[in-house]
Order: structure tokens, then sequence, then C-alpha cells
């Protein structure tokens, strides 16, 4: 049993490639023979979806904007997911960090400069975030709630809450009744680094970093890991468990939170019922993908970017209808999931 | 060593990550040349829609419109479609993603595509845009719609014949005027044949939320309606509901007839086709600038642009006879549904005696009329 064990662990260099080269083959051909039987040439539509995406700089700025939300949802899942806490909030926390820097951005530095509009927009979305991962954490701490089951209800609430507010407080007057806020004003919308990337990325690649840091490198971080393997253990070394937990929620929450400010400072400068629908869940995913690796989380939320963005040009190029995309979507994370299974620790 | 392999595996995809940052706005040209040469031979014509091609509804109808210039022009044009395409600068994206694929002609089927697909217009001047229901426009995005509220009057008094209870009910989506003009006119339409009908509304803040188009219509059905209308962009839940709960229902969009084969009373439908198809030719010809689709374009029951569908069978041959006769009127232009006077729900008087709203007044209402129960908040 035990030379087994080591045996596959130490199958090494050869298996670790062979198990890429699956995770990424498997989908591919499975899909191929999937758009085969639909009469569709599968060679084609991958050249196709890869080159336009990453043949012109369009694409692979577009590639680039999408992942930056993904990227830091998703090392906000994996920090709070080191406190043991299954953060299932990004997409409500995105929500309410939208909604509160853009609001910020209507009524309190509409006319400010640049500099501290955009700061406080950030600050505003920031603490939406963290009043939502707040409410869940104390939730779980008072009250002994699922966090799991408190976030997911609360993403709920907050999509509610930005429909009644677009609806109503946050309309715009020039709208003709269309539930949605006026355009933030020109100055604290995020300038365009190059073609139309703007600074999201960097902000999110540096969370994430930063995020790995923390768990990995620091006291603070060590802490998070035996609260988060073991409570119990956690409690006889004197640790203040939950005080521990409220905290990497709220960080949690408020990077949540920027990634919505972001979105709005970045890329959409308003906000609608629907804006970042269903970045949460993929931001998430993207988390669990990687397994609550951070650094590894930022390839998957950008493979997730990737597809997301070329999911378009297959629908356009094969004549398939878009559900389509989402079973690619499905068959990839279904693999890569499957990979990254093989390498927890 | 695999802790290594996998370290040297995120490095390179990071790599992969920050060399197509830098590389941004590199090979512009290349994509741009390409395309140039193949709009000689072919145009390309692009359409994105809201909800899905078989919707039973707005994006169908969209969708047939799609097909009929396929139809029309052959090997001459090539269609790109994509469907859920949310009302966000997603829109905007994947209309970029159309006009590098070629696409010189873009179709923004839905209403909250406007603003998005006016950010794509400003960056791709050579593009001709054509919104569909926009209430503006600008240089190179034209939008065209159709006087839907005529069918949906006669709809209406359909809808007001056949009712037992007089209780009639409307799932609706948002409160903006193209939805606000058909519940009016619906209304005012059930009104023509029967006076004590009214109309109890409830807006579900989407256009195709089965959830809450099935809780909408029973609590509609529950307190009374027996024949449910809808302006909704798929027609299928809410029919289906009817039909099983037993009650009678109008649909939009298109003929969704085969779906109620008891309670189908009729529907206000769009007929794209010939509309598209003419746009499509003005646009391929270079004759967008100065024609009429140059700006807000409407058309209606006389264009041909909108339409009753079949009646069901639960309305009688009379009632049929008198809706045909008041279509041929409205067609004739001696019958307006937004004839004064008119009441909104208040009692105050929105049109007086003797005035007739122009289109563009009815595309700017504001207030249900009085007879319609429910809040547009």
């Amino acid at each position: 049993m035990q030379t087994k064990l080591q045996s596959i662990k130490s199958g090494g260099m050869l298996t670790g490639v062979l198990k890429w080269a699956g995770a990424i083959a498997v989908p591919i051909a499975v899909f191929a023979v999937f758009l085969l039987c639909q009469g569709v040439n599968p060679i084609e539509t991958y050249a196709n979806m890869i080159t336009s995406t990453f043949g012109n700089s369009y694409g692979r700025g577009e590639v680039i904007i999408k992942s930056a939300p993904f990227i830091l949802i998703a090392a906000a899942t994996c920090l709070s997911s080191k406190a043991g806490l299954v953060n299932v909030g990004g997409e409500g926390q995105f929500a309410l960090g939208a909604l509160f820097s853009t609001a910020a951005a209507m009524f309190l530095v509409k006319d400010a400069p640049a500099v501290i509009g955009i700061a406080v927009m950030a600050l505003a979305g920031i603490a939406g975030g963290m009043i939502w991962g707040g409410i869940a954490v104390g939730l779980k701490v008072k009250a002994n709630m699922n966090e799991t089951i408190t976030t997911v209800i609360l993403n709920y609430i907050a999509y509610e809450l930005v429909s009644f507010m677009v609806y109503g407080p946050l309309k715009d007057p020039d709208s003709f009744n269309w539930p949605q806020t006026p355009e933030i004003s020109e100055q604290l919308q995020l300038p365009s680094i190059v073609s139309g990337v703007n600074a999201g990325i960097i902000i999110a690649v540096i969370f994430a970093v930063a995020v790995w840091y923390v768990t990995k490198k620091t006291r603070w971080g060590y802490k998070l890991k035996v609260i988060g393997s073991n409570p119990l253990a956690a409690v006889h070394a004197g640790y203040n468990v939950g005080k521990t937990q409220v905290i990497a929620m709220l960080i949690s929450g408020g990077m949540s939170g920027l990634a919505g400010m972001l979105e709005i400072a970045g890329v959409e400068m308003r906000l609608r019922q629907t804006t970042g629908s269903n970045y949460g869940y993929l931001g998430f995913l993207a988390a669990w993908m990687a397994w609550n690796n951070p650094l590894a989380a930022i390839i998957t939320a950008f493979i997730m970017g990737f597809l997301f963005i070329s999911g378009n040009v297959l629908e356009m190029s094969s004549g398939l209808p878009s559900s389509t995309v989402r079973i690619l979507m499905s068959i990839v994370l279904l693999a890569i999931l499957w990979k990254g299974k093989g390498d927890k620790k | 060593m695999k802790k290594k392999l996998k370290k040297l595996m995120i490095t390179g995809l990071a790599a992969v990550l920050a060399l197509s940052v830098a590389s941004c706005g590199t090979t512009e040209t290349a994509t741009e040349t390409a395309s140039e040469t193949e709009s000689n031979e072919q145009t390309t014509i692009g359409f994105i829609f809201v909800g899905a091609k078989d919707d039973y509804g707005y994006n169908q109808a969209a969708y047939q419109g799609s097909v009929a210039i396929e139809n029309e022009f052959g090997d001459q044009v090539k269609i790109l479609r994509s469907e859920n395409v949310p009302e966000t600068s997603e829109a905007t994206r994947v209309l970029e993603q159309m006009i590098q694929q070629g696409a010189t002609i873009l179709f923004p089927t839905s209403y909250g595509h406007l603003d998005p697909a006016i950010e794509a217009a400003n960056n791709n001047p050579d593009c001709v845009f054509f919104h569909q229901g926009g209430l503006k426009n600008t240089d190179n995005v034209g939008t065209y719609f159709g006087t839907i509220w005529q069918a949906y009057y006669l709809a209406g008094m359909a809808a007001g014949g056949v009712t037992e209870t007089n209780q009639l009910g409307f799932v609706a989506s948002f409160p903006i005027s193209q939805v606000l003009a058909n519940i009016n006119a619906f209304e005012l339409g059930a009104k023509a044949v029967n006076p004590d009908v009214t109309t109890t509304v409830i807006f579900t803040g989407s256009w195709s939320d089965p959830a809450a188009q099935t809780t909408s219509a029973t609590t509609l059905i529950d307190g009374g309606a027996d024949v449910i209308a809808q302006h909704q962009d798929s027609t299928k839940t809410v029919i289906e509901l009817c039909e099983s709960r037993g009650v009678k229902s109008v649909g939009y969009h298109i003929d969704a007839s085969e779906l109620a084969p008891e309670g189908w009373v009729t529907a206000a439908i769009w007929n794209w086709d010939d509309l598209f198809v003419d746009m499509a030719r003005t646009a391929i010809e270079g004759n967008f600038d100065g024609s009429i689709y140059d700006g807000m374009y409407r058309g209606g029951l006389a264009e041909g642009i909108v339409d009753l569908a079949e009646f069901g069978q639960c309305v009688p041959e009379d009632l049929q006879a008198e809706i045909l006769e008041a279509k041929q009127a409205i067609i004739d232009g001696t019958l307006n549904p937004f004839a004064g006077e008119i009441k909104d729900q208040a009692g105050n008087v929105k049109v007086e005696a003797g005035q007739i709203l122009t289109v563009d007044e009815v595309e700017a209402i504001d207030y249900l009329v009085e007879g319609v129960i429910g809040s547009m908040e």
C-alpha cells in the first residue's frame, strides 16, 4: 500500500505532463466529436476561436478585461476558504460593491477630481462587499448559520436590492424608464492603459499574489490554515476562531466588492440589473478548480475569460445555439477540476 | 519535481497572459485588410438576440427576419448570429467581435442593446447599425420598430369580448413606453367592446424569466383574471400555464396557437421579413445615409409590419368580424387606438377629446390608462 502510493506520487514529471495534456486534450476531443455530430468542422471552429480571440488586440484585450473580476473574486474565495469558510457570496458581494461605488459616484464624488473620486468609489465598493460578507460571517459566528447557505441567499437579496435601486433612487432620468443608472462622470472612468484594458487586471493579479503570500508566508496565514483544517485544534491552541474568520470574510467580501467597483469604473460605467451577472459564481468556480490556490486561480480564471469571449465566436462561426458554448465550458471545467484533484496535497 | 513542474506551468501561463497584454495594439492591420477583401464579394451581417432564437416570441420573430435576409440574398451575404447577449457592455463586445469577423451591417435586436450599440457604432463609423425599438439614433445607427399597439388594441377587443369575469391579466416586463403603450391599447380595445372590463398588470422586471412569469400569471389567474396577455420576450411559459389552468391567453410576437389549442385567443405579431430584407438591401447597396431607415423608422398594420394572428376557437364569428372591421379602419386611418378622450389611472385627462396621439407621442407614454389596475413601480 505504502509503496504503491509512493509510486503514484513519484510518477513525477511524466504523469504530470500527461495529466495536464489530458486535462486539455480530453475536453477538446470530446467537444470535437460533439461538433462533428452537429455537422460542424471542429478544426476550423477551434482555429477560428483562437485566432479571432488572440489574433487581434481587441480580442486579447477583452479576454484580459473579462478575466480581471474572475481573478479577484477567485482570490477572495481562496482566502475565505483557507479559514474554513465556503463563501459562495462573491456574486452578491460584487453586486453590493458595484451598487455602493455607483451610488458614491453619483452622489458623493460626482464632480471630484479623478484621484479622490476613484479612491472614494473604491472604498465604497470595498465597504459594500464587506457589509455583505460581514452579514454572512456574523450569522455564522453568532447564530451558527451555515455560510454556504447564507451567502447564496444574500446573492438573491443583492440582486433584488440592485433592481430596486436602478428602478428607483438611482434610475437615470434620461433612460425612458429603462432600469439603469446614469453613466458615471468621465473623470471617474478608469483610463485604458492599452487597447481598452484598464488597471483592473493589475490590481486583480496583485491581490491574488498578496493572498498567496499572506496565506503561505505569514503567521496569520498559518493561523488561518489551522482554523480551516481543524477548528477544534485551533480552539485548543488558543486561537480566536470566530474573530479570525470574521476578518478573513471581511477581506474576502471587500475584494469581491472591489471587483464590482472596477467593473463599474472600468467596463460598464453604469449599473444595470444584470451588471456582472454570474461573475461571482464563475470566480468561485475558478477558485475551486484551482483547489483554492490563488496563483493557480489566476490561470483558471484566465481560461474562463477565454472561454467566455471565444464562446461567442464559436456560436457565430458554427451557427450552433449559444447553449453549446456552455457545454464546452462545462467539459473543460470538469477536466481541470479532475486534474486539480490529483494535485491536491 | 512535480511541484517544480507546476510552478513552471503557472509561470509559463502567466507569461502568456503578460505577453498578450503587452502585444495589444500591434496586429490590428492584418485583420482589417482581411475583412476588407472579403467584403468585396460577400457582405457579412451580424444579429444579436437577448434571448434564444426559438423562444416562441420576440427573438424568434427577429430570427425569422434574419432567415428572410439569408433566403433573399443567398451567397451574397453571410449571417452571424449570437443569442442570449445581455443588455450590458457585453453587447458592445459581441458586436465588436462580429465586426472583427467581417460584419459591416449589424442588427442589435433588443431594446437594452441600444446604448451598447451606439458605443460600438461610434468605434466603427463605417458600419451600419439597425436597432430594434430604440428611441434615439446616431449617424450610423438607425432604429426601426412597429406600431404594435395597433394590433394590441385589436387583441384587446378579442379579450374583452371573450372574458366572463370582466377581468383581464397582463404579464408585463419593464415600465418603458413601448410596454405601457401595449398595455394601454389592450385595455382600450377591450373597453371598446366591453365597458366594464379591467386589466390587472404585473411587471416582472425581466424580458424572459420563467419563474417570474409563472408566479405573475398564477397571481393574476388566482385573482380572477380569465384572459392573460403579456409583454414578454418568450411567451411559451405563460401560454402553457394558462392552458393548463383552463384560462384563455393572448400571445405576442408570433403565432403560438399550437401551444394552446383550447384557450388561444389571438396575438399581436411581427412580420419583419420584408422590412429586414429591405433594410439589408439599402445598407448593402450603400444607400443607408438619407434613406428612410437613417433615423427612426416606424411601420404598422398598413405597412404589414405588425399584424393580428389567427383567432382561436373561443372567439365567436361576429366578434371576429367586428375586429377585422376595426383592423381595416386602422389601416384606412379612420380609427386610432389612442384617440381622445383618454384618462390615466388617477382620472386625469391625458388625451383630450378629438385629439389623436402621434407615433412619437405614443412612444413617450409614461402612464397607464383608466381601467388598468397595478402600479409601474
